[in-house]
């Protein structure tokens, strides 16, 4: 792409989103381009509770309301839930046949917590998890942007043990709390409170500066061997100094200006395609002025009630967790395919945008240079195996869209487990081969440029993908 | 001098070989072959202490190798160590004889252990054999020489005793340093353990970026923690009287008259119920919920009441704290509580969990006490049990501050009854007529732990000295040294460049004080130079020396009593170490130095990952066993013969249950006379050993080899070469055999030999020991065989026979061992050649006193090498 049509497209994506932005924010992006920096990177995982439609084949809702597609990697047909996809269908791959090896035998409400984690959490008892795979990318790619990572779900912070409202976990394994109004989120990103900030750093400043001259005279009365050894103790100081500068430099660096008379900054979950797409367009926005380049975004609890389970009403349906125990009412396979079909269109709508956004600072668009999951950790009725899962661009990364990736032996038409709506599932012996969802992190952490091999207790790739 | 100790050794190597002459021993006991070992034991015959001859510049006695080990060794060695053939790539022609300024010494080291152990020459090389008076004339030779290379080069050792505090030392340091009453949640990244397992090795004590972070953000947490600003907070209480709940139970319900006729009912002794003890009157009750009530905790304790809950053996009484409990400070719980009977084979303890039930699969639950309190008084005479709980560090229900009631707020804290109380007509009960929960729980206002740093003062008004004033009484304590003046006027600067950013004195300067606990001060244990060292190894200070004593023996920093001693110039003294020492291993803290070294010595922490335990009683008692055992050794000063054997156990009643020893309940651990039916005694059969070792399933006679050699015998096996074969699974032959004939196949390929004929034979005696240790005397229908043949034809038949092997013939290994283990925990980092003379000096005096725990600590403590840098 070469300049010109750089210049044409960002006046087009102005009018596009319905956000018109100052001209600060242009002179952002070219101070962004100069540094070490490469193109951007960027992830993002959606998370739904509550799983996908899954009739048996000899359901007459079958044919149209089953979510996984038919048919092989590339010559696959999609049913009418996924239909909404079929424009950006050489955009997304399809997924069957992954889940956490931990999760298979555990209720599905208790999962959301362990999909970007793969942790054993159980069912009960005590509660630990790990480290998320959008935190791991954050710790690597956050040192280009003023935000490591932007968490929001529509509950916001982190909910309980079990039943996380959050998809991110730290280092610690302790949950990275959510946020879910977008006028905090807008301001987060886009409005300045550095004054406290400043006042703590330069505390921290003079805290480093005291400590280098405190060990320096330690230094002195040590013997040569010993000296080497408090070295490190010295860099690590220094380098803790270097992180000060990096964060000193965000505070002075102008946030970026964008207008927010077209964005709907108080809309609440209970206007549900309106806060759906606020929400997303946040995302976008910070994607786009290189704010952060890892988001997670949860949509509603598993076993939902209240508001927050209410972004069904978008397409006139009750609460969404109620949708899956209905699955064998009237007209109930429709239902909950309806509202899958209508997650995976907001899904599609901000994958179209960031394909039609050239990337301001490097190769392609935007979506070239992003890999963005959607999915659940549960498939049928509070059955964690077979995750749901989609994925979208990456193409400069290395992912080759397209395709419908079967993992996995033994349920190749998904039917394991298809058409259920008791207990049983998740208490039943699994018959079937599926793959660790770890593997598929580990590619992405790869392809993000995480040097690793391993994530969840799993290492190696899949290599299909 | 050298001729009777020459005559000795030769005398000692024929009873030696008449022992092992056909290969077997004569069934002798353990305790007769530990009397016999001793008397063959190098050390006890050793004439002088050669520690003590470091002023005399030693000299290489060439000329006797010359004339007598050179020909010895050209005779036996020679011929597969030499210009035809050098096997181990070893050429004994070429080697240097001068071992103090020579380059050979790492060579010579090994022939002197080749030799000592009788490995070489090999037996079946009859033309080659060794006389016992030519083995003795060169191991003795090296003994000298060995000795006198490491002296030599005790002034250049390349490994530093200066560190920073390992983890657990710095929660230990914080926890003291602040007194606070639990330890602060640890995020620092797991320690690497040495080759000899100690995770306090200099070396690898590593600094990173991110590991400061850790540190300032834990020291200022913990210091927050520490002090408190303003007034007091009203606590929140919970008052459950069992009286109240019999009338509220009791009034409104008819039906409590049915429940009442049944009060005589059989399983009247399994059953959780309200009882009057005077009227018998009784009804069913399992949990409650309880409001909190905003009378102060101080208010008078009712007198006990004949009202009582009875809580069977597993009973759960839960009860739901609603939303009230705070964020932070500890809860108290108090719980009146007696025995329903005192029988002395029963026990019960109480234990709690706190949970939450949010919405439908989303919860969790968790033990919050840290141990199990017992209930030893009879009902007539309750008590209170007291529990402690940090209720910032355990998990919370996040929901609890909602102005809507779903996902649900509450919070519940369980009281269970954790006994072994079995049938019968009036099995053990606990009964409970009083409980009160009350947080944030304080002693006093302001707590202790912040008037310990905002100390009295005549200046509090005035924050510049004040200010001072609480510097240098903190930085004292945290430096483990007094400071100048100008160190605390240069925290001064730093404080009043602080103290506009906050509202008090005492916020600013507890910021201050965090950065004084990430200073090298605090986070290293330091050694300085100083202008006036003439010899070296220079000795340390007697501030250095408390903290290197106290990082020893409590994984922590000196208490004031140290400090003043060291301060005063007092220390060293030998009387006043002694006492200290004593004081030190009586306290309660001493603790931390049995679990971290026997831990770390051990290599205990594979248990973590073993996933073969599912009980997680047995597990627990797994793993405190050997700390337990170590334990009892170190305060009855026994031998440390008895870690390879002895004639009693230290378990509690699960362990105990799984080693079939009758008659021990309760889950207290304590020393039981054992019988040898019961194939227990000493550390190396210890169910965490076995288990550890162990691949899941089965026992794993290589594992267990080489860990007997690496942490008992401090004699590890050299890493496989990189190009070893793998033994192949897919061969149907190899498939069929049982898991020792595919250790002996393999053993038997010419690769592996050299190496596996040295470690399988010892993991081969444990094989009456399965998976889990349990003593097994078959292995699918099959008898077990559990004899082997050591490399030098030395037979060990089973676990008797290892130890007998081990208690006649490698005491002085073991002791050895033994001493450098303990030394290098001692010191905090790697040993090396340069300190063999040390070791060997220790040893000594070691065996000299009967090998006595103890004695080993004194005699560690107040050793050249651990008052020296």
């Amino acid at each position: 792409m070469n300049d010109k049509s750089l210049i044409m497209s960002r006046r087009m994506f102005l009018r596009g989103t319905g956000l018109a932005l100052a001209l600060p924010w242009l002179e952002t992006f070219a101070a962004s381009s100069r540094g070490k920096d490469e193109t951007p990177r960027r992830f993002l995982s959606v998370y739904h509770p509550d799983g996908v439609g899954l009739p048996l084949k000899s359901d007459p809702a079958w044919k149209d309301w089953s979510w996984f597609p038919r048919g092989n990697e590339k010559d696959f047909e999609l049913t009418k839930v996924l239909e909404v996809l079929e424009t950006l269908r050489s955009e997304v791959t399809i997924y069957s046949g992954l889940s956490h090896p931990a999760a298979r035998n555990v209720h599905g409400h208790s999962n959301a917590d362990q999909y970007l984690t793969g942790a054993p959490i159980g069912g009960q008892g005590p509660y630990k998890n790990t480290i998320s795979v959008d935190q791991v990318i954050a710790e690597h790619a956050g040192e280009f942007t003023r935000h490591a990572s932007l968490v929001m779900s529509t509950n916001g912070g982190v909910g309980g043990p079990r039943g996380a409202q959050t998809q991110s976990f730290n280092r610690e394994g302790r949950p990275v709390p959510a946020m879910n109004k977008p006028k905090q989120i807008f301001d987060l990103l886009f409005v300045t409170s550095g004054k406290d900030a400043a006042a703590r750093l330069a505390r921290s400043k003079s805290a480093l500066d005291f400590l280098i001259a405190n060990t320096r005279s330690l230094e002195r009365q040590l013997s040569n061997h010993d000296q080497q050894t408090l070295s490190q103790y010295l860099d690590a100081v220094r380098d803790t100094e270097l992180k000060l500068e990096k964060a000193q430099k965000w505070i002075n660096t102008p946030i970026p200006q964008v207008d927010t008379r077209n964005l709907h900054l108080d809309a609440e979950p209970k206007e549900a395609r309106l806060y759906f797409q606020t929400m997303y367009e946040l995302v976008y926005l910070a994607f786009l002025s290189d704010s952060t380049r890892v988001a997670t975004f949860q949509l509603g609890r598993e076993n939902g009630e209240g508001p927050h389970d209410l972004l069904s009403l978008a397409v006139g349906l009750g609460g969404a967790h109620g949708l899956t125990h209905a699955v064998k009412n009237p007209g109930g396979w429709q239902n909950l395919g309806t509202y899958n079909r209508y997650q995976a269109e907001e899904f599609g709508r901000f994958v179209q945008k960031l394909k039609d956004t050239p990337e301001p600072n490097g190769r392609g668009n935007m979506l070239d240079n992003t890999f963005a999951m959607h999915g659940s950790a549960s498939s049928s009725f509070h059955l964690s195996r077979n995750y749901p899962i989609i994925s979208a661009g990456g193409k400069n990364l290395g992912f080759t869209n397209g395709r419908y990736l079967k993992f996995g032996k033994g349920n190749e038409d998904n039917q394991a487990g298809a058409g259920i709506a008791s207990d049983a599932g998740w208490t039943s012996k699994m018959e079937v081969e599926e793959l660790p969802l770890s593997k598929l992190f580990v590619t992405v952490l790869q392809r993000l440029g995480v040097e690793t091999d391993s994530f969840g207790g799993e290492s190696g790739t899949l290599t299909k993908v | 001098m050298k001729l009777p100790r020459n005559a000795l050794l030769l005398m000692l190597g024929t009873a030696w070989t008449l022992l092992a002459a056909d290969g077997q021993q004569a069934p002798i006991s353990l305790e007769a072959a530990r009397e016999q070992g001793r008397l063959k034991s190098r050390f006890l015959k050793a004439t002088k202490d050669v520690a003590k001859s470091t002023d005399v510049i030693p000299k290489a006695n060439v000329a006797f190798f010359a004339g007598s080990v050179g020909p010895i060794l050209k005779k036996s060695c020679l011929a597969c160590h030499g210009p035809e053939k050098s096997k181990g790539r070893l050429r004994i022609d070429q080697l240097n004889p001068d071992l103090l300024s020579g380059p050979d010494v790492e060579r010579w080291r090994e022939i002197f252990a080749a030799l000592s152990k009788s490995e070489m020459p090999p037996e079946d090389e009859p033309n080659y054999a060794l006389a016992d008076a030519d083995r003795a004339r060169i191991v003795d030779w090296l003994t000298e020489e060995l000795n006198a290379a490491s002296l030599v080069r005790r002034n250049s050792k390349g490994h530093s005793s200066f560190r920073r505090l390992t983890n657990y030392e710095y929660n230990y340091a914080l926890q003291d340093l602040l007194g606070l009453p639990f330890p602060p949640p640890n995020q620092l990244p797991p320690e690497t353990a040495s080759e000899d397992g100690f995770k306090n090795s200099s070396e690898l004590l590593q600094m990173s970026a991110m590991q400061f972070d850790t540190y300032r953000e834990m020291g200022l947490k913990a210091l927050r923690r520490a002090t408190v600003i303003g007034e007091r907070p009203q606590a929140v209480t919970y008052v459950i009287s069992m009286q109240d709940e019999m009338d509220k139970a009791l009034s409104g319900k008819e039906t409590k008259a049915s429940e009442k006729a049944t009060r005589k009912s059989k399983n009247a002794g399994t059953k959780q119920l309200l009882l009057h003890r005077e009227t018998g009157e009784s009804i069913q009750y399992s949990a409650g919920k309880a409001m909190p009530r905003t009378e102060a905790v101080a208010g008078p304790t009712p007198a006990v009441s004949p009202v009582v809950l009875v809580l069977p053996r597993s009973g759960e009484l839960k009860l739901d704290l609603d939303r009230f409990l705070p964020d932070e400070g500890t809860m108290r719980v108090r719980i009146r509580a007696g025995r329903s009977s005192m029988t002395p084979d029963e026990h019960a303890s109480l234990r709690l969990m706190f949970s939450a039930h949010t919405s439908n699969n989303a919860n969790f639950s968790q033990v919050v006490s840290e141990h199990d309190i017992a209930v030893t008084v009879p009902a007539e005479h309750p008590q209170f049990i007291q529990f402690d709980i940090p209720l910032s560090d355990i998990q919370r229900n996040p929901f609890r501050k909602l102005n809507t009631t779903f996902p649900r707020r509450d919070e519940f804290l369980h009281i269970q009854n954790v006994s072994n109380a079995s049938g019968g007509e009036e099995p053990l009960r606990v009964l409970i007529d009083y409980i009160e929960i009350s947080a944030p729980f304080y002693e006093q206002w302001p707590p202790k732990s912040h008037t310990d740093i905002f100390i009295e003062s005549k200046n509090k008004s005035d924050e510049q000295t004040y200010g001072r004033e609480v510097l240098a009484h903190f930085l004292r304590r945290a430096w483990r040294r007094p400071l100048a003046a100008q160190e605390v006027n240069e925290f001064m600067t730093l404080f009043a460049n602080y103290r506009p950013g906050f509202p008090t004195f005492e916020e600013a300067m507890v910021e201050v004080l965090a950065i004084a606990l990430a200073t090298p001060e605090f986070l290293y244990l330091t050694q300085r130079v100083t202008g006036n060292e003439t010899k070296s190894p220079a000795k340390i200070s007697e501030l250095e020396l408390a903290s290197r004593l106290a990082l020893f023996l409590w994984s922590s920093i000196p208490d004031d009593e140290l400090l003043k001693l060291a301060e005063h110039g007092k220390f060293r003294e030998p009387s006043v170490l002694t006492a200290q020492v004593k004081r030190m291993l009586a306290d309660p803290r001493s603790r931390r130095f049995s679990q971290n070294f026997v831990e770390q010595w051990l290599g205990l922490d594979r248990m973590d990952s073993v996933t073969h335990v599912t009980d997680s009683a047995l597990r627990g008692a797994m793993q405190e066993e050997p700390i337990a055992f170590f334990g009892e050794v170190l305060r009855h000063n026994h031998s440390i013969m008895d870690f390879i054997h002895s004639d009693y156990a230290v378990v509690n009643e699960r362990l105990a249950a799984h080693y079939q020893i009758p008659k021990v309940f309760g889950p207290d651990f304590r020393k039981v006379a054992i019988t040898p039916q019961s194939n227990r005694g000493g550390l190396l059969t210890c169910a965490a050993v076995m288990t550890m070792n162990s691949d899941g399933k089965d026992s794993h006679p290589l594992k267990r080899g080489i860990w007997m050699l690496k942490r008992i015998l401090d004699d590890p096996p050299p890493p496989p070469p990189p190009n070893v074969p793998q033994v192949d699974l897919t061969n149907p032959e190899i498939l069929k055999m049982t898991l020792k004939e595919r250790i002996a196949d393999h053993r038997n390929k010419p690769a592996c030999n050299s190496c596996h004929s040295r470690i399988d034979p010892w993991g081969i005696a444990f094989e009456n020991y399965d998976a889990l240790g349990a003593f097994r005397t078959s292995i699918k229908n099959k008898p077990v065989d559990a004899t082997s043949e050591l490399f030098n034809r030395q037979t060990l038949a089973g676990i008797d026979g290892l130890k007998q092997y081990l208690l006649t013939d490698r005491q002085d290994q073991f002791a050895r061992a033994m001493v450098h283990k303990l030394t290098a925990y001692a010191l905090g980092r790697p040993l090396s050649f340069a300190d063999s003379a040390d070791i060997d000096s220790l040893t000594t005096q070691f065996r000299r006193r009967d090998d006595r725990l103890g004695d080993l600590i004194h005699l560690i403590v107040t050793s050249n090498i651990f008052n020296s840098k």
